[in-house]
């Protein structure tokens, strides 16, 4: 029986709405197809790299750190650079090489079934930029950027790290709602030509090898929520310091340092964010705080779900090779139906995280952070646009406040409070889902291999260690699924509130 | 309360002081062996509270307190730190392996011919079944002993152990069966590896260890090596399971300890209720398998028909429930479970290793249905 297009619309418009439980199907139509040779272009390159650099150096990068814990994995970095990874997806408008935000998620997964902490090291670098980049404060953003493309030029590297976690809010930083409740203690104090900056940031990946650090800091404690200042802080400067590096059980290539803020002063030059420009924007400074945070995370927590995806794969390629070459109870163990049927689920769950993180970076390319690069007319104009031009017209149109405003505008003001729920949402499923099927996959794989799982020099218990990290960073699990439920099922619920307990 | 419950108890109370004591303060640096020193001091400490003699009968040389009574020891020194509870456990499966060969006399000549712990101790590979495994080490007879050849990986102690009991297959027996041999690991024909990093357990380091024509030992009879085995697990999956379990406990301590400090949104995050389910649900699998376990012990200590079947099915149930709660364990602590500035992450590495012991997890389960089924064990040789 024929619906009507009015009668297919209604029904499809019922909770749950047809366009919110699947993503790809609404976005197929509107990829452009260079994105998906794209795709496969710095999927074989994450591959090339993991067969030259990342796999002759994992095992003994983790276990050096194991014994210095201090230790920095600077060759690594260097290498990262020399192959031009820290600059691959910054957009051409940038000074980039342009490569679409969500082929990061493939590579990211190939690098991580290697080494989740070098698939890391380069995620959070990206994760600094995607924060810079949601300021949309073009100035800075060029002169943040212009440091990390001369750093790939002088093979100097230069990364940026986000600096948002503090000692007594983890969680609390990472929702408005429970910012103003929490103990949030990075203090912004405006003064003449900037911002004073006092407090400390923990848990920051990248910290010690990071050039730049995209700073969050509030300019009245009692409220943060309202008064957010984001800066770009370089290392080096008067009042910055890094605190200790810490000693975590996985992702040991990958550090986790403290900054330390004491009478910092940052221009303002380097201020991407204030409250006064938040005041200006449609939704005003509340919003527009979770409107950021939904942002840079609704990207950044794909690209993890991926990395959940890519050691859940490394866990499975290692237990299927074991299976292929031991023999257990007189026959190979591939050839008994149990580990069948084990090897077969983990197979599964990498498959199912591969999916979680393509929806999600689909609603980001509808809905999001990648909604205009991926319009196809700009992706064209952006992709076979001469540097040249680039530098000269699109430098000179976005280096000025007419720039900052018309980003802020199509970013900010454009999106509205379903493209915000839909991506926010989308991404903490991607998120807890890749985490999981991350650890289920070297948990599995341990059982199987039984004592040569547990050896070093057999990768799998490497892949445990590291996998167990993504249950926790970029938002904990637990404040996933609150979120999803924030996002993708309390709008249709009038009556539910969050953190109301 | 009857008396051997009140003497269980007071064995829990004193391991748990020894372990608070001895164990706790020193965990991060004990953890980090190879890298740093190994922890010979409580080691000692241990060996000199008889901790290492508290399994075996009196003819063997011990003090004969039974597998309940080792079960508890272990169970509480597990809470604080599950490697010297893996020593313990390590050397324990040598010492049962030998009572089954019925090589009393043996173990009694080594606990009174040497007086030092790692003279005394016997390096065992209690992270397999060799009837898992096809490849073991082979046994030649010459000139009224046997020689040892081939190599033994991760064998438990190897690297520091005076002794090891290995399992070998005899170059030209009559039977595919494996046997076992106690080797002197101190003997030029034996080479040992640096110790292995390995996931968790890292006060209770193993070697690989290669065997050139070394001299052994044949323990028991030729070809009884799974029979011992089969006998020495059945025992030893009760102490397998208190030690998971014990981590457990201590996993949720700590959990516990930390949500009544850690505050979020305003309020302790032990206030939250989805933390309190994430607690909760810690909590109810702890409690299912205290009473498991201790249903477990009864039916052993009064050998209940079946007890055998029960102690495996505890061990395989605890040791995957641990791996669970542990990683609840660290998740409750949010960024700060993640290092070794506390005691969760080495508890979900260590509840991941332990779930290796006595050979492969799934075999373990399988095993479980086909002795109820009153079928063999699947192992190499007979399937």
């Amino acid at each position: 029986m024929a619906l009507s297009k009015s009668e297919q619309t209604a029904w499809l418009g019922q909770e749950p709405k047809f366009d919110d439980i699947i993503q790809s199907v609404t976005a197929a139509s509107k990829m452009p197809k260079g994105l998906i040779r794209e795709t496969q272009e710095v999927a074989a390159l994450a591959r090339k790299f993991n067969h030259e650099v990342v796999k002759p150096m994992r095992l003994e990068l983790d276990r050096k750190v194991q014994e210095n814990p201090d230790y920095l994995p600077h060759e690594l970095v260097k290498k990262a650079n020399e192959w031009g990874l820290f600059t691959l997806w910054i957009p051409k408008a940038f000074g980039g090489k342009g490569y679409n935000m969500p082929s990061f998620s493939f590579f990211a997964e190939e690098i991580s079934s290697c080494c989740t902490a070098v698939a890391n090291l380069i995620g959070v670098h990206y994760l600094g930029v995607a924060t810079l980049m949601a300021t949309w404060n073009a100035p800075v953003i060029f002169r943040v950027l212009n440091d990390v493309l001369d750093g790939e030029k002088t093979g100097r590297p230069c990364l940026i790290s986000l600096a948002l976690t503090e000692p007594a809010a983890g969680t609390d930083i990472e929702d408005v709602d429970l910012m103003d409740k929490g103990t949030i203690s990075c203090h912004a104090q405006r003064v003449d030509g900037g911002y004073n900056v006092n407090g400390e940031k923990v848990f920051i990946s990248n910290g010690h090898l990071s050039t730049w650090h995209m700073l969050f800091s509030f300019a009245h404690l009692e409220k943060p929520s309202e008064n957010l200042v984001m800066l770009a802080v370089k290392t080096g400067m008067k009042g910055f310091s890094f605190g200790r590096m810490e000693r975590k059980m996985g992702q040991k290539s990958c550090p986790a340092s403290e900054l330390v803020f004491r009478d910092c002063h940052v221009p303002d030059e380097l201020v991407c964010l204030c409250p006064e420009d938040a005041e200006k924007l449609e939704k005003g400074p509340r919003k527009t705080a979770m409107q950021l945070i939904d942002y840079i995370f609704s990207a950044s927590r794909a690209a993890v779900c991926a990395f959940g995806a890519g050691v859940a794969r490394g866990a499975y390629q290692e237990a299927l090779e074991f299976a292929s070459r031991t023999n257990v109870c007189g026959k190979p163990l591939i050839n008994h139906e149990w580990a069948q049927s084990m090897l077969a689920q983990m197979y599964g769950n990498v498959a199912v995280a591969r999916l979680a993180y393509v929806e999600s970076n689909h609603a980001n390319s509808l809905r999001g952070m990648y909604k205009w690069l991926q319009f196809k007319p700009f992706f064209y104009f952006l992709k076979w646009m001469p540097q040249k031009l680039s530098r000269t017209f699109i430098h000179y149109l976005l280096n000025r406040p007419l720039g900052t405003w018309m980003l802020r505008k199509a970013h900010c003001d454009f999106q509205t409070q379903d493209d915000i729920d839909q991506t926010s949402g989308w991404a903490s499923l991607a998120k807890f889902t890749g985490a999981d099927m991350g650890v289920k996959n070297a948990q599995m794989a341990l059982e199987l291999m039984g004592q040569a799982g547990l050896r070093h020099d057999h990768v799998v218990e490497k892949h445990l260690r590291d996998a167990r990290l993504i249950q926790i960073y970029e938002g904990t699990n637990q404040l996933n699924r609150l979120n999803l439920f924030k996002c993708l099922i309390a709008p249709s619920l009038p009556p539910a509130k969050m953190f109301d307990e | 309360m009857t008396p051997d419950e009140k003497e269980l108890l007071l064995l829990e109370k004193t391991a748990l002081e020894f372990a608070r004591k001895e164990l706790a303060p020193h965990r991060r640096e004990n953890d980090a062996h190879p890298f740093g020193p190994f922890f010979s001091p409580v080691l000692d400490k241990a060996f000199q509270l008889d901790f290492f003699h508290a399994l075996p009968p009196e003819e063997a040389g011990g003090l004969d307190q039974g597998i309940c009574a080792f079960s508890v020891l272990l169970e509480s020194l597990c809470r604080e730190d599950a490697s010297l509870g893996a020593i313990l456990f390590s050397n324990a499966c040598a010492q049962e392996i030998m009572l089954a060969a019925k090589q009393a006399g043996e173990l009694k000549q080594i606990a009174e011919k040497f007086c030092g712990v790692t003279d005394c101790l016997i390096a065992f590979p209690a992270f397999n079944n060799p009837s898992e495994i096809d490849h073991i080490a082979q046994a030649t007879y010459k000139n009224d002993g046997y020689l040892i050849s081939g190599a033994v990986d991760f064998l438990t102690m190897g690297g520091m152990a005076r002794h090891g009991l290995i399992p070998a297959r005899l170059t030209h027996g009559k039977t595919d069966d494996f046997s076992w041999f106690l080797v002197d690991l101190t003997d030029s024909r034996v080479t040992k590896s640096e110790m292995i990093l390995s996931l968790g357990l890292r006060g209770c380091p193993a070697a690989d260890v290669v065997f050139d024509h070394a001299p052994a030992r044949l323990m028991g009879d030729v070809g009884n090596g799974a029979a011992c085995f089969k006998m020495m697990s059945e025992k030893m999956n009760l102490a397998a399971a208190a030690m998971s379990c014990g981590v457990m406990k201590g996993s949720f301590d700590e959990a516990l300890g930390y949500s009544k400090n850690r505050m979020q949104g305003g309020k302790k995050i032990i206030d939250w209720t989805e933390f309190q389910m994430l607690l909760a649900n810690m909590a109810l699998q702890i409690e299912m398998a205290s009473l498991a376990l201790k249903s477990a012990r009864q039916k052993a200590c009064e050998k209940t028909r079946g007890w055998q079947n029960s102690g495996l099915a505890v061990a395989a149930v605890i040791q995957k429930e641990a791996c669970d709660v542990t990683s609840a364990g660290i998740q409750a602590l949010g960024g700060v479970g993640y290092m070794k500035d506390f005691g969760q992450e080495k508890r979900f590495r260590d509840a991941q290793q332990l779930q290796a012991l006595l050979g492969l997890a799934p075999l373990k389960r399988i095993n479980y249905l086909r002795r109820k089924m009153g079928q063999r064990d699947l192992s190499y040789g007979k399937d």
